[in-house]
């Protein structure tokens, strides 16, 4: 087997995937690699995974160089034996970088190639073994299904529901020969083996005419050539809606390219350019699109906080297992007051205006290099402690990287505090396709007159960003004054 | 100044501590931790490794006894205990160095100093009598365990030496007692027997090692007698009278009370966990017996605290603690699959001479858990290994349910059977039965073909028995 070459191909972790930017590689061309080792870290719109060698060898070249993007499936390295002639390595990256940019070519570039090399790609054989696979993939709960570790971890890489592998081993117990089997009956291929190649190119989304769509969406989508499978779903019923396209769209266009800067800084000023990441692009194109669709209006207003501070401290100190942050108490009086003005807790895809009977609340969190937005479900009908217990774990999590796609993607609502920095009032852009968003300012002492007399009071300025293509002034306002009613009387939004 | 905050920070810098604050950085997390003395805690600075240095010298003077078995002489041995005792340190002391290494190759911020708990996710540090205080949405409390002492008998440094000073000694005890015939306790009994000590060893229960299966306590009594060790089981040292040259110390058996002389004792009767001088009682946080209450996975229930290791309650091992760390951090990072710890899966290992390991339940305890069981025992006198290296004393006690085939638990004593345990550690966490045991092969000649031969003996079919 000396002779083989076994690329290493960008991965594709969930449907959201289309590309990925090379953020670091553990080793250089030419270093002894062994099976199971970390190969090279990708950043993708939300997270950053590492590419374990599936086979041992010796590093022989690197076609995908770090900072690049490349997209999903195309060919990132090369291992292979350390005696495997540079003109075999040439030669197979050369029929394999073919085959990520122009699959229609793969069978006429790799034909030359298989002669002398075992893992050429077969086209041929994709669609089908899509199919058989997604059929092995279907079922109820396997995690009672008997089935040695090898197999079960095997399994969750394929994607396989181990509920439709029939085992033979020892009690009927599904093992990993069980599991290889049933995969290649489908058509697939086998993890860690040579021929492994990763379906390239359009082949890897397929037909897309049965995926829920809003009709916007699927328009833009064909003008702009994305497949709607590549597509994340965050409209309404299922459905792609035209943000999830424009959120490919602009992961597949390169951003402007910097502008030459050399000429118009002074030579003191050095630059230091460099692309920006996954996340990077989706908040720019989410936000931008957010302001050029949704025309902004804002409402401003104060509330006193010194009430909800006293019960604040009351439910802290009496409950050891409670931490009950003032944004907390946002969250929760945000939470109340969407079920009072239901107008407020809405999405709107540009078509379809969505009204949600229970306030899923996202809650914007800062971390390295972005920002991301947790989603508190259910937020009217969870109380103070648990609202706070959740969200202290989505943020702890948010700032690891390692939410599930379905605790950000979504929501009702949103809400942006920056109190914490000591801003007193500042203005959010929504996060589509939601309604509004709110931006929490610190709380502060202020002056403040009450019958007449001047006095002091514990104050925040709280502002409201609304979509006026589908909510109202009169609506927002409403919204508003309900929502400093819970926060300055905070025992009535235990109710 | 603002407050320097953190997403996670350990208080303590031991095995579970070091642990949890390594896992933690490689997650992600900004992470600091908090240690008033060394890094590397009792395991690193004054429990397993450096006592494992000076059993290594105690290995060496038996081996050097033997020599004339092998048909080797010679004159003028002399032994110098002092330098037995300086590899021990800079044994210790390397691997402090490595840890700080490990903290500085994470990023992890290193903070000396004496740790107590301002509020919830509030952390003062005291050092040379300036106090800084930290911020942190998650706190692990990692603060380990010291001695215990006895009422009437406390560790003076002097007379009545703790661990501490007995893997520190200036000069060899001619007359040593040993109180605690727990793992502490035989480890320096059969350490200090090894270096030429007289030990009498005296444990309150009915046999030493009394958390060990009872046939494993059975044959290591009978090796320390063999090898002189006296050993007084059901026995209590009542007093110590230090008013004379040598300490006279009342001991009270079966037999009576009788009044023995001594130039040094050891006090090993357990141990209590480090929760003072922490804020915990103003925050209402839960203690039982000296030892912090968590759950399976470290949560204590004061929000973002967290306990692992010594001070989180027993088993007291720094594997526990190192395994409860990873545990713990990665639940509050939700990571997929953490499963909490299950104490049955904790081995255990002695290094006494002759050494001991098991995991999982002793017979005793599986029949009192309602197990019907089966039991497999062979003996190393069988073993060709074994009596290849002139070793051949010891057992390998298996324990099964005789009906799903688990293997409950497994008992071993002999020559490194530290290092054969992991084997049933690891067929224990695949949840092998007792026939991919025997389906096993076992390479020959090792002292490990006795672990397949157990389990064979469990199913009636012991091949050299």
């Amino acid at each position: 087997m000396t002779n083989e070459i076994k690329p290493i191909n960008m991965p594709k972790w969930g449907m959201e995937m289309s590309e990925g930017d090379i953020n670091a590689w553990y080793f250089a061309v030419g270093d002894q690699v062994n099976a199971g080792d970390d190969l090279v870290d990708i950043e993708t719109s939300k997270i950053i995974n590492t590419v374990t060698a599936t086979d041992g060898g010796v590093l022989r070249a690197i076609i995908g160089a770090t900072g690049e993007t490349h997209l999903v499936g195309a060919l990132l390295g090369v291992i292979a034996s350390a005696d495997t002639s540079d003109a075999d390595i040439q030669a197979f990256i050369a029929s394999n970088t073919s085959a990520a940019a122009e699959p229609e070519v793969v069978a006429a570039v790799a034909a030359p190639a298989a002669a002398a090399i075992e893992t050429a790609p077969a086209p041929v054989a994709i669609p089908q073994a899509a199919n058989g696979l997604s059929k092995l993939a279907e079922g109820e709960d396997d995690s009672l299904v008997a089935a040695s570790p090898v197999a079960r971890r095997l399994a969750a890489e394929y994607g396989v529901n181990l509920n439709n592998i029939t085992g033979t081993g020892r009690h009927d117990r599904v093992s990993k020969s069980d599991l290889d089997a049933a995969v290649l009956a489908a058509g697939g291929r086998l993890i860690g083996n040579a021929s492994t190649i990763t379906a390239t190119g359009a082949a890897q989304f397929g037909d897309d005419s049965n995926v829920k769509a809003t009709p916007v969406a699927r328009r833009i989508a064909t003008q702009l050539g994305i497949n709607l499978l590549e597509c994340r779903v965050s409209g309404d019923r299922g459905r792609v809606c035209k943000a999830d396209v424009e959120a490919v769209a602009a992961l597949k266009n390169k951003m402007p390219a910097q502008t030459d800067g050399s000429a118009t800084v002074s030579s003191s000023n050095t630059v230091e350019s460099q692309p920006i990441s996954g996340m990077r692009k989706t908040i720019a194109a989410r936000l931008q699109a957010s302001k050029q669709t949704a025309p902004h209006f804002r409402v401003h207003i104060d509330a006193e906080i010194d009430a909800l501070l006293e019960v604040r401290k009351q439910i802290n100190n009496s409950n050891t297992d409670a931490k009950v942050s003032v944004n907390d108490f946002i969250v929760k009086a945000c939470a109340s007051a969407l079920i009072r003005v239901p107008a407020i807790n809405v999405q709107f895809d540009g078509e379809q205006l969505s009204y949600f009977s229970n306030a899923d609340i996202s809650v914007a969190v800062a971390i390295d290099d972005g920002l991301i937005t947790p989603i508190v479900t259910d937020a009217n009908h969870k109380g103070l402690v648990e609202i706070s217990n959740t969200t202290r774990d989505l943020a702890t999590r948010a700032k690891l990287g390692r939410l599930k796609p379905e605790e950000f993607q979504g929501g009702s609502f949103c809400i942006s505090n920056l109190g914490m920095y000591g801003i007193k009032q500042f203005d959010a852009i929504i996060n589509p396709p939601q309604g509004a968003i709110l931006a929490v300012g610190a709380g502060e002492q202020r002056p403040v007159v009450k019958d007449g007399q001047l006095a002091v009071a514990t104050v925040m300025s709280l502002t409201l960003s609304s979509d006026h293509r589908i909510i109202d002034g009169a609506v927002a306002a409403q919204f508003m004054s309900v929502l400093k009613a819970y926060i300055e009387q905070p025992a009535t939004m235990l109710g | 100044m603002t407050t320097q905050q953190f997403d996670l920070m350990v208080v303590g810098g031991g095995p579970g501590g070091y642990v949890a604050a390594i896992r933690a950085a490689q997650l992600g997390f900004k992470t600091a931790l908090v240690e008033r003395e060394h890094l590397g805690g009792v395991c690193l600075n004054w429990g397993c490794i450096p006592t494992k240095a000076l059993l290594r010298g105690a290995d060496i003077a038996h081996t050097l006894k033997e020599a004339e078995h092998f048909g080797f002489a010679f004159d003028n041995l002399s032994f110098d205990i002092k330098k037995l005792v300086q590899h021990s340190r800079s044994v210790a002391s390397k691997l402090t160095h490595g840890v700080a290494y490990l903290m500085q190759k994470n990023g992890i911020t290193v903070i000396d100093g004496s740790a107590s708990l301002a509020d919830k996710c509030l952390l003062d540090v005291e050092h040379e009598g300036k106090v800084t205080q930290y911020k942190a949405t998650h706190i692990i409390l990692a603060t380990g365990a010291r001695a215990r002492n006895l009422p009437s008998i406390e560790i003076d440094g002097h007379r009545v030496w703790g661990a501490r000073e007995a893997m520190t000694p200036a000069a060899l005890p001619r007359k040593l007692l040993v109180i605690g015939g727990g793992a502490i306790g035989v480890e320096f009994a059969s350490l200090y027997n090894d270096l030429g000590s007289d030990v009498t060893l005296v444990e309150a229960e009915q046999r030493i090692t009394p958390a060990e299966d009872a046939d494993i306590s059975a044959l290591a009594e009978k090796a320390f007698v063999q090898r002189g060790i006296k050993v007084l089981t059901n026995s209590i040292v009542q007093s110590l009278d230090t008013s004379s040259a040598d300490t006279v110390a009342l001991i009270s058996g079966p037999d009576g009370d009788q009044h023995l002389e001594f130039d040094q004792v050891i006090l090993a009767v357990g141990i209590t966990g480090n929760i003072e001088n922490l804020g915990l009682e103003s925050l209402k946080v839960e203690t039982e017996k000296g030892f912090l209450q968590a759950d399976g996975f470290g949560k204590t229930n004061l929000a973002g605290l967290y306990a692992i290791g010594d001070v989180a309650g027993p088993p007291w091992l720094a594997h526990k603690a190192s395994h409860e760390a990873i545990i713990c951090v990665e639940k509050i990072a939700g990571v997929d699959a953490v499963k909490p710890l299950n104490k049955d899966q904790v081995p255990g290992c002695t290094y006494c001479r002759p050494q001991i390991a098991s995991v999982g339940l002793t017979e005793a305890q599986a029949k009192a858990a309602g197990h019907s069981i089966r039991v497999g025992r062979f003996n190393l006198n069988a073993n060709g290994k074994a009596l290849a290296i002139n070793e051949a004393e010891g057992l390998v006690k298996t324990v099964f349910d005789e009906n799903s085939g688990e293997l409950l638990g497994a008992h071993m004593i002999g020559p490194e059977v530290t290092e054969q345990v992991q084997g049933f550690g690891i067929a224990q966490q695949l949840e092998a039965t007792e026939h991919e045991l025997a389906q096993s092969i076992f390479a020959h000649p090792t002292v490990s073909e006795s672990m397949h031969e157990s389990v064979l003996d469990s199913l009636g079919i012991a091949l050299h028995k």
